[in-house]
């Protein structure tokens, strides 16, 4: 079982401020206890496996500029810095 | 003006000089103002439509080369980026985020001279199966309005279904083109993991999603494909698929294919009306000389737990960056520190969004990946084997593409458990990389039925060609609208 | 016993662009947030798209700190929000599939001690945030994107420094190392960052973190184990903690410990397959490596008799290293080898004169073919390379300018020689009897020469004229 406090603890890590406590917590457990039936699938010996693609194929280290000045079509502030709020 | 062509008509059409790309753009135009406020496909609709229609109409007269599309009107699901247009994936976090620059399939389709007729409505960054999770209300259904269309792609399949436009593209992560496809009687495809860019479709879980065509005919979907896959250096998960011709061959049939029908797709639970609208299209396939056997993947028990849990877990890592720092909607950081601000400024995600990212920080956090994550990850590879063993005996696998008639909306909206059981037959293919259509087969009480084929990764054109066959079957009723 | 270990950052600042995207790699010419695009801002809907040459250096890097190269490599990312991070996420990598970074387990020797590389990995550099605003009520941050994801390798290794020394000393060999390879530039700044953690006997780990160059890196851990030192001592125990060094005080300080253990939800980066490096290709790399520095060492001083001492100073240094391979022939290596140690390095020898010079490989060519065939003296010569290196002009046009070749005209010489006979009859008789004082007459000619004349030519005539 989830606890409402692991819960919780995960919403500030995912900086999520869940006001309607009840109405998200219920909801979020109902799933995450769903997912209990992946126990009963007896995959622990599986492996993890990804698409390949071979060195060769990688990009070339070539510089090319972007054709328009992205910062100007962004919030930004002070010239042409992002500003963003006070590290506390 | 017949707006209930086929791209492939169209192009036929216009090329004949029977009827101008202006005058489809203004008659498209003016269906979507008389019937989109009922069925609310758009998010917004391209102001600039006609314009582009008569440059494109002038281009065909002075004999210029013009692009495969001729100014057909193609809608776009709304979380692809057109440049200088605005890309909201339906939430209030992105209000305001105007993409400055085009998705691969976006310029592809631009030199093929596409119109993008609008952004069509979806489930807030694609979560969702039924659009009710859309920030700016859900889209209806044409077949009857006050149904689901299905989701997350869902106004993409009404805008097809409603003929609002030609075509369109829409995104598949679990089913999200096959499912809405499935319930507007449109033809819905999931291509092989890697077949069409990703560049500049907003990331729900990438390492399972594609875009996708919806369309009236197979036909136009194969036309669509020749356009936009192959591929591209701005994605490194492409493949290589030598520019395979779709359409060429399409008429091939199924005679001696062998077609395994998926056991667990059709479980207690699944809706009769879709049964015996399953066993009909086997037997139609078995009239065209395949031969249909039933086949279990054991696995598919255990796909929704898997994908819903590798889903969150990517969702809440793709949907960090909106922070509101660098784009997205109005809000100012005066007086705010770091943290409060970027929680209060998070809070313009609907509730969907908000539950799957706490569930997407919960899985793969340190003291649960083994429990949650990594035992999704283990399911992913064994029905991926399981189904790789499956396409060693069939050329082709056979299921309904979702086991209910389309529901009421607001039915399951409060049932988040309900809802991923709808996703049962379509997770799969996402899960495996493996190429999926929905194909529109029967009407239950003027409701409409998708049947689903698979194929083995690659095999799209094969998939094509049995889709077509199976589509060449039957003859289905008009959409009541 | 004390117990150091690193983990370092090494920008590969000789890439053309960044590591996932075609932005300059080198961000320090622009103006701020002029080096960004769609990918390295992390714009909804971009893709990380990986740079070919930055795999391919950070494996050379592995392979000279002798480290294991897997045939398949894997991207994470790791999950944490901060303005300079534009997707709040930075992908890594790390090994808890496998092997599956850049470089896997390895060691180095520093003297005579052998220090333990546990990983290297390549990574992306976040953006820089600058602080402005006086007191913390109006504090505001901003952010220069500029930075943000250029290619960054990070060497880890196993806490076997015994002391601040080792360090250093490790230090020295990477930076040459990674100079030598021609994957970075030390000498840039930020170009090396660096993490420590020290221990000391009885005592818990301390991390330093945000330490901002090699230089200070040797400083912060010489502080971090007096301070140790110094509490241990007084019988105060030494918590386990974070610190961050600070660099204008020189001092390390307690970070503040309400900072709660971060989550970081590693997991498979899915926008960049797993990438294979065929054993093939790994040769290839291997055999496209520049010579490692010991091996050159050991080529100067075998192949041409240049002194140990000369050849350790050579081979570490690139620029030297390079000037010298691209000058040497068999016959002259050793006398290059000379000119670079004992003149050149004394008239370049900081960072900007080395930019500002304008001596090639040909000068330094030419000038020793001058000495060994006495068309220049030595002393002179000196003067020339003083000349090249500031105008960068030809030898032969430097000696003209200056007036530095040796006089070897005969019947000019033979004048000046016929002067200093009858100005010095008495040195001249000596001479007669005791060949051995004939170079005071030399040295006369020397002088009225301005040193410019053949010595050889000089004796000779000389010893004509006496008999
Ligand atoms: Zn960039």
């Amino acid at each position: 079982m989830v606890t409402e406090e692991e819960i919780e603890k995960v919403a500030k890590l995912m900086k999520i401020e869940v006001e309607d406590h009840k109405e998200y917590v219920d909801k979020v457990h109902a799933m995450i206890d769903y997912f209990d039936i992946l126990d009963s699938a007896g995959v622990d010996d599986e492996e993890i496996s990804m698409p390949e693609i071979p060195i060769t194929a990688l990009r070339e280290d070539k510089h090319i500029p972007f054709d328009e000045k992205l910062i100007e079509k962004l919030n930004h502030y002070k010239g042409t810095y992002v500003r963003a709020p006070k590290m506390s | 003006m017949n707006l209930k062509i086929s791209a492939l008509d169209y192009v036929q059409e216009v090329q004949n000089g029977n009827i101008s790309a202006e005058d489809f753009t203004a008659a498209t135009l003016e269906r979507i103002h008389s019937v989109d406020e009922k069925l609310h496909a758009f998010l917004s609709v391209n102001d600039d439509a006609i314009n582009q229609a008569r440059e494109i109409d002038k281009k065909i007269k002075s004999g210029d080369k013009v692009g495969a599309c001729f100014g057909m009107p193609i809608s776009i699901k709304d979380n692809m980026c057109i440049k200088n247009s605005k890309t909201t994936c339906a939430s209030k976090m992105l209000e305001n985020f105007v993409a400055p620059y085009d998705a691969t399939v976006i310029s592809k389709l631009k030199e093929q001279d596409a119109i993008f007729i609008g952004k069509a409505n979806m489930d807030e960054f694609a979560m969702g199966l039924t659009t009710e999770f859309s920030a700016y209300g859900p889209s209806k259904n044409p077949w009857n309005v006050d149904c689901t269309p299905g989701g997350s792609s869902g106004g993409s399949a009404v805008s097809v279904s409603a003929f609002e436009c030609v075509a369109s593209l829409g995104s598949d992560t679990g089913g999200s083109v096959r499912n809405p496809a499935s319930f507007c009687s449109a033809v819905g495809y999931k291509p092989t993991y890697g077949l069409i860019s990703r560049y500049g479709l907003i990331s729900y879980a990438n390492s399972i999603e594609q875009i996708g065509p919806v369309t009236r005919t197979v036909k136009d979907t194969a036309f669509l494909l020749n356009m936009i896959t192959g591929l591209d250096p701005n994605d490194n998960t492409t493949v290589d698929n030598k520019n395979e011709d779709y359409l060429s061959g399409i008429d091939s049939g199924v005679e001696g294919k062998k077609i395994g029908i998926i056991k667990e797709m059709m479980a207690e639970g699944t809706d009769p009306a879709v049964i015996s609208a399953t066993k009909d299209a086997v037997s139609k396939l078995e009239g065209l000389g395949a031969i249909c056997e039933e086949v279990s993947l054991d696995m598919v028990k255990y796909s929704v737990a898997a994908y819903y849990t590798i889903t969150a877990t990517e969702a809440g890592s793709n949907l960090a960056r909106y922070d509101n720092l660098r784009y997205g909607y109005d809000f100012s950081l005066e007086g705010y520190e770091f943290n409060s601000y970027i929680q209060k400024a998070r809070k313009n995600f609907g509730p969907e969004v908000t539950r799957r990212m706490i569930i997407g920080g919960f899985v793969p956090s340190a003291g649960h990946a083994g429990k949650y994550f990594l035992k999704a990850l283990k399911v992913k590879n064994k029905l991926t084997k399981e189904i790789n063993e499956a396409f060693k005996k069939y050329d082709l696998l056979i299921a309904p593409t979702v086991p209910i008639l389309p529901f009421k909306l607001g039915e399951k909206i409060d049932d988040p458990v309900a809802l991923f059981l709808v996703d049962i037959n379509t997770v799969t293919a996402n899960l495996t990389g493996k190429p999926a259509i929905s194909v529109p087969f029967a009407v239950s009480n003027g409701l409409p039925i998708g049947i689903q084929l698979l194929a083995d990764s690659m095999n799209d054109k094969m998939l094509l060609q049995a889709a077509h066959a199976l589509e060449q079957t039957v003859k289905l009723p008009e959409v009541p609208i | 016993m004390t117990k150091i270990g690193l983990e370092i950052h090494c920008q590969l600042t000789n890439l053309e662009s960044k590591l996932f995207c075609s932005c300059k790699a080198n961000y320090r010419q622009f103006e701020i947030n002029e080096n960004i695009c769609p990918v390295c801002m992390g714009l909804p809907g971009s893709l990380p798209r990986l740079n070919q040459d930055a795999v391919k250096k950070a494996t050379m890097i592995a392979m000279a700190l002798n480290c294991s190269t897997p045939d398949k490599i894997a991207f994470f990312r790791k999950n944490y929000f901060y303005p300079d991070l534009p997707k709040n996420f930075q992908i890594t990598q790390l090994n808890i599939y496998g092997d599956t970074s850049v470089g896997g387990p390895g060691s180095i020797m520093v003297g005579d001690k052998e220090i333990r590389i546990t990983r290297i990995q390549l990574e992306e550099d976040p953006g820089r945030l600058i602080y402005e605003g006086s007191s913390s009520k109006n504090q505001i941050t901003l952010v220069d994107y500029n930075r943000a994801g250029t290619p960054l390798v990070e060497i880890v290794t196993e806490p076997d420094f015994e002391n601040p020394k080792q360090v250093r000393e490790f230090l020295n060999i990477l930076s040459d190392l990674l100079e030598n390879l021609g994957v970075s530039d030390p000498s840039l700044e930020g170009a090396m960052r660096a993490d420590a953690n020290v221990s000391i006997e009885g005592g818990k780990k301390v991390e330093i973190k945000n330490i901002g160059s090699f230089h200070d890196l040797e400083k912060a851990v010489h502080f971090e184990i007096t301070r140790q030192e110094s509490l241990h001592s007084r019988e105060i125990e030494i918590a386990q903690e974070t610190r961050h060094w600070d660099d204008k005080r020189k001092i390390t300080i307690s970070s503040r410990s309400k900072e709660e253990a971060l989550d970081y939800r590693y997991f498979l980066e899915g926008d960049i397959p797993w990438v294979t490096i065929d054993p093939a290709i790994q040769e290839k790399l291997k055999s496209e490596m520049p010579e490692s520095i010991s091996s050159k060492k050991e080529r100067y001083v075998s192949k041409y008799s240049i002194p140990n001492q000369v050849a350790d100073v050579l081979s570490s240094d690139k620029f030297y290293s390079d000037l010298f391979e691209d000058s040497h022939t068999e016959s002259n290596a050793k006398e290059i080898a000379n000119i670079i140690t004992t003149d050149l390095m004394g008239l370049v020898d900081t960072r900007e004169k080395r930019e500002a010079s304008k001596i090639t490989a040909i000068h330094l060519r030419d000038l020793a073919d001058a000495i060994q065939t006495g068309k220049i003296s030595r002393n002179s010569a000196k003067n020339a390379l003083h000349e090249i290196v500031k105008t960068g002009k030809d030898l032969s046009q430097v000696m003209s300018d200056l007036d530095l070749g040796n006089v070897s005209d005969e019947s000019e010489l033979l004048t000046v020689i016929k002067d200093v006979i009858s100005e010095e009859p008495q040195a001249v008789e000596q001479a007669k009897s005791n060949p051995q004082t004939i170079n005071y007459l030399v040295g006369k000619v020397m002088q009225k020469t301005k040193g410019k004349a053949d010595p050889k030519l000089t004796l000779d005539l000389l010893k004509k004229q006496i008999e």
